[in-house]
């Protein structure tokens, strides 16, 4: 940025020296500091060593043209104010140079009042892009800091609530009713969801900034799989669901991140035991055709109406709405898709009530190293 | 009767020391506090407890670990149990904080909000009973 005196420094490239003169004549009156070239090569270069506010460009000049000379300064220099100095006759030229990056042209003649007035809205116009850019970079950087904060301010009052709930426990729990530690009991387990819910709503947020499933390594889906079906096993045992799994020999690598895959895996097996009634079962398989390996993961379960299909993936939807049994972040399957996208793969979802739910997950397989 | 064995915690939260005070106090043990490191250092010489509880993201990202470091150079923090309490992890989830080799020896990492029968356990596993 311009750090030189505080007069906005204003750049003429112009082959006509009485036009320069005028124009630095006008220009010094009002206050500006003025710089001049009477041809492109030497006015580029001066404009890159003094980076001026603001350049008037001829279009007509020996060697280098105003628009060639527009083009690259607008590039170089993105911040600068560029004019076009044209003749009436070249009002095309004109619009072509503003589409090169040129905020506006002079028609030739003009008077010293008509130069200053553009002199005026040209530097307004770079103040206000320059402050949008300064707003827009602060608002980005407020929104990563934003999950930091959330990350301690939000959570720590949490866990302190749960670490006096676990020393009520201890040293009043004997002294209980029933009812009072039920009471102790639901109140921990709404904050441990509330809780759940931050850490997924973080989660989603680091997708975005993409400090999470960064990592593209080859993976076998089906180790992938064992390790999930592992980690719900008891889950289901306890509700009384089967667990099986039924995947094909040989599937190919594919590319990403084990550990939010395996959470994918978990998450929708997981969604799978809440609405799926006892002696169901679950069914996680694999394939593959030449380009996809795909994973699926069905359930003999209660199903989703159809009408709410469409909107499953999207945040804190509930399908049976507020009648909802099984609370849980609401997040659960937005982060799914989203990890999903991030493997450049797909996820979808079929249903019929009563009956139960597929969701299929589709995955590019990785192409060997050669 | 004996005298109860003595429990530092260090934690700038002071609620989060209270109710951590009144599992360990139930457990039995004497519980003093301190809301920041460069106490909490202070009061590990002046009481010389029979084990501390160190938060390890304290003002700064990294204040516990320079506590840690400084009661392990103490006389008699050499070969006192040292538990230190995971914070907030702001790396992301899978990235859990891994010591390097060099650094001294945490005898035990516990995870905010700390089961009060566990905390209670780890400790008699390192204090060998009350």
């Amino acid at each position: 940025m311009n750090t030189k005196a505080q007069k906005p420094l204003i750049l003429i490239i112009d082959d006509e020296e009485a036009l320069r003169d005028g124009c630095r004549q006008a220009l010094e009156k009002s206050g500006y500091a003025v710089l001049a070239a009477g041809e492109g090569v030497e006015g580029i270069k001066i404009a890159r060593e003094q980076i001026p506010d603001m350049a008037f460009v001829d279009l007509k000049m020996p060697n280098i043209s105003g628009m060639e000379i527009i083009e690259i300064l607008s590039k170089d220099i993105p911040d600068m104010v560029l004019i076009m100095i044209t003749g009436y006759a070249s009002i095309i030229s004109a619009v072509e140079a503003m589409q090169k990056g040129a905020y506006d042209y002079l028609p030739k003649p003009f008077s010293p009042d008509q130069l200053r007035a553009l002199t005026r809205r040209g530097l307004d116009h770079r103040n206000l892009k320059i402050e949008a850019r300064r707003l827009r970079e602060e608002k980005e950087r407020m929104e990563k800091s934003f999950i930091t904060f959330v990350s301690h301010e939000m959570r720590s009052p949490l866990v302190v609530i749960r670490q006096y709930i676990e020393s009520l426990k201890a040293i009043a729990g004997d002294r209980f009713d029933k009812d009072v530690t039920d009471i102790i009991e639901r109140c921990s387990k709404r904050i441990q969801g509330l809780e759940e819910m931050i850490e997924h709503w973080l989660d989603l947020s680091r997708i975005e900034d993409g400090t999470l499933a960064q990592k593209k390594d080859p993976l076998n889906l089906a180790s992938i799989i064992a390790r999930s079906t592992e980690e719900m096993i008891p889950v289901c045992r306890k509700k009384g669901i089967s667990l099986e799994t039924n995947i094909t020999e040989n599937l190919p690598e594919i590319t990403g991140d084990e550990e939010s895959l395996v959470r994918v895996f978990t998450n929708i097996i997981g969604n799978a035991t809440k609405y799926t009634p006892e002696g169901g079962k679950i069914t996680v398989s694999a394939q593959h055709d030449e380009y996809y390996v795909t994973a699926s993961i069905s359930d003999t379960g209660t199903g989703i109406p159809h009408d709410k299909i469409p909107f499953i993936f999207e945040p804190f939807f509930r399908v049976r709405g507020k009648e909802e049994k099984h609370r849980g972040s609401g997040l659960g399957l937005t982060f799914c898709k989203k990890i999903m996208e991030s493997h450049s793969g797909g996820i979808e979802v079929t249903s019929r009530e009563g009956e139960g739910t597929t969701f299929i997950l589709t995955f590019p397989a990785r192409i060997p190293a050669a | 009767m004996t005298t109860k064995k003595k429990i530092l915690l260090i934690d700038d939260d002071k609620d989060f020391l209270f109710a951590t005070k009144l599992i360990l106090e139930k457990g039995g043990y004497e519980v003093f506090m301190a809301e920041d490191g460069k106490t909490g250092v202070e009061m590990w010489k002046s009481v010389s407890p029979d084990l501390a509880i160190i938060d390890m993201m304290m003002e700064t990202w990294g204040e516990g670990f320079s506590v840690l470091n400084k009661i392990r150079a103490t006389d008699t923090g050499k070969n006192t149990p040292l538990f230190m309490l995971s914070a907030v992890d702001l790396q992301g989830p899978y990235q859990s904080y891994e010591p390097p080799a060099e650094f001294p020896k945490v005898n035990k990492v516990l995870h905010k909000p700390v089961k009060a029968e566990d905390l209670l356990s780890y400790i008699a596993q390192e204090l060998g009973g009350k």
